[in-house]
């Protein structure tokens, strides 16, 4: 299997964020769960553009956003590479989003009166399944 | 089911088109959309149910009244706005109204002058003078001044800037509100209508290919974007207009409560998403399906 097939990213008209933070957060996610691989290669702006049915200049502003955050690397003449990541600052990164994630869930809880204890149980029946 | 509007079974032959068969209702209380490609019979259709060109067959019904004994108390009840309203080119936007105003029970002079002024249309003008979204709002001004409790309206955003077409979509909005008025209106789907339409009714080639409410319908057409061999052969069978990418893979569905357990492992593995269909899409799928 190539590397870009299994690379997965679906960007969402609907969804608040803009188009160029959709493809950041994707490919950062690949990145932590495995997907793309330190030193694998990323697909070119215009592969990625043409497939995604975005402008380049979104991308651009994508890969643009990831070198800076140091997720990926340019290397002129040769394309962008994954970095090495550590796992730390990958699983840091999820961890922060879990927590927004998790304030909603644990305030809603609290408003309609549901305890710690259900949202534990819950947990493990969604584990079992 | 409360109709505010029946049509049964019309039919109306031109030369080189057709409208066969033709059902729909308009309920009482709703905006309902008439979508379709150009040359699908909105046109026809509209001025089959505004009376304004005879059916060669089938009934339509007004109010629970035919045209052929409730004629006059039904036009008096609707307000009919045409492609392309026929005025009296050389008389002034004030001329206008004084002619058509005999014609009605409830003429409501001030309330037209007043729609006039936030339409920024000269009553002091010759309709020659017009554009042609100042005269679709001349004609909705006069659609809407005789207490009028169903719009029949014939793609009244064609020429509208964008401000005055969100004006025009408030104001059909707040006709509705009572729950009691209610918007037939033959439009293109990108132009705002099938934002506010509850009903959709597609048309194509003189039928009705849909008519349907539309949180049904939005609840049921998605797009499925998966990994590639995220899902099962037969679950990919049941999608239609497929993309195959090389960074994902979508597809359409048109029944989403169906497919969900299917999918629900794809989903929760983060290796498919779902997206809101629109209703071009649905538009677009079903032409060329058919």
């Amino acid at each position: 299997m190539t590397q870009e097939a299994s690379l997965f990213i679906a960007l969402s008209p609907s969804n608040p964020d803009p188009m160029y933070k959709q493809v950041t957060d994707q490919i950062k996610d690949a990145i932590a769960i495995g997907d793309l691989k330190p030193n694998d290669r990323l697909p070119s702006v215009r592969e990625l553009s043409e497939a995604l049915k975005v402008s380049a200049i979104t991308i651009k502003r994508a890969y643009f956003d990831l070198e800076t955050e140091g997720y990926i690397l340019t290397r002129a003449g040769l394309g962008s590479f994954v970095a090495e990541v550590s796992r730390d600052a990958l699983r840091s990164r999820k961890l922060d989003e879990l927590r927004a994630e998790m304030t909603r869930i644990v305030r809603t809880a609290a408003r309609f009166g549901i305890t710690r204890e259900d949202i534990v149980a819950l947990t493990r029946e969604i584990e079992e399944q | 089911m409360d109709a505010i509007l029946e049509a049964r079974n019309v039919e109306k032959q031109y030369e080189d088109f057709s409208l066969s068969g033709v059902s729909l209702e308009v309920r009482r209380g709703s905006i309902t959309g008439l979508f379709g490609p150009n040359g699908a019979g909105k046109t026809t259709l509209i001025k089959i149910l505004a009376h304004q060109v005879p059916a060669r067959a089938g009934a339509v019904r007004v109010f629970g009244l035919s045209y052929g004994d409730g004629e006059r108390e039904i036009k008096n009840r609707i307000g009919y706005v045409a492609q392309d309203p026929p005025f009296y080119v050389d008389k002034t936007v004030q001329w206008t109204a004084r002619f058509v105003a005999p014609y009605f029970a409830h003429w409501d002079g001030a309330h037209f002058y007043g729609l006039l002024e936030e339409f920024r249309v000269n009553p002091l003008k010759k309709v020659r003078h017009l554009s042609g979204g100042q005269k679709k709002l001349l004609s909705l001004a006069l659609a809407l001044s005789h207490g009028a409790e169903l719009l029949i309206l014939d793609e009244p955003t064609a020429g509208l800037d964008v401000v005055y077409r969100r004006a025009l979509l408030d104001r059909l909005r707040t006709f509705v509100a009572d729950g009691e008025r209610s918007v037939i209106v033959a439009s293109h789907v990108t132009d705002g209508l099938d934002e506010i339409a509850e009903d959709v009714c597609i048309l194509q080639d003189g039928r009705i290919v849909m008519h349907e409410d539309k949180d049904g319908l939005m609840s049921k057409w998605k797009w499925i974007h998966f990994r590639d061999g995220a899902l099962a052969p037969a679950v990919v069978g049941r999608l239609s207009n497929l993309r195959r990418q090389p960074f994902g893979d979508s597809g359409l569905t048109e029944d989403f409560p169906a497919l969900r357990e299917a999918l629900a492992r794809a989903l929760s593995a983060g290796d498919a998403k779902v997206e809101n269909a629109k209703l071009e899409d649905i538009m677009v799928s079903l032409i060329k399906g058919a």
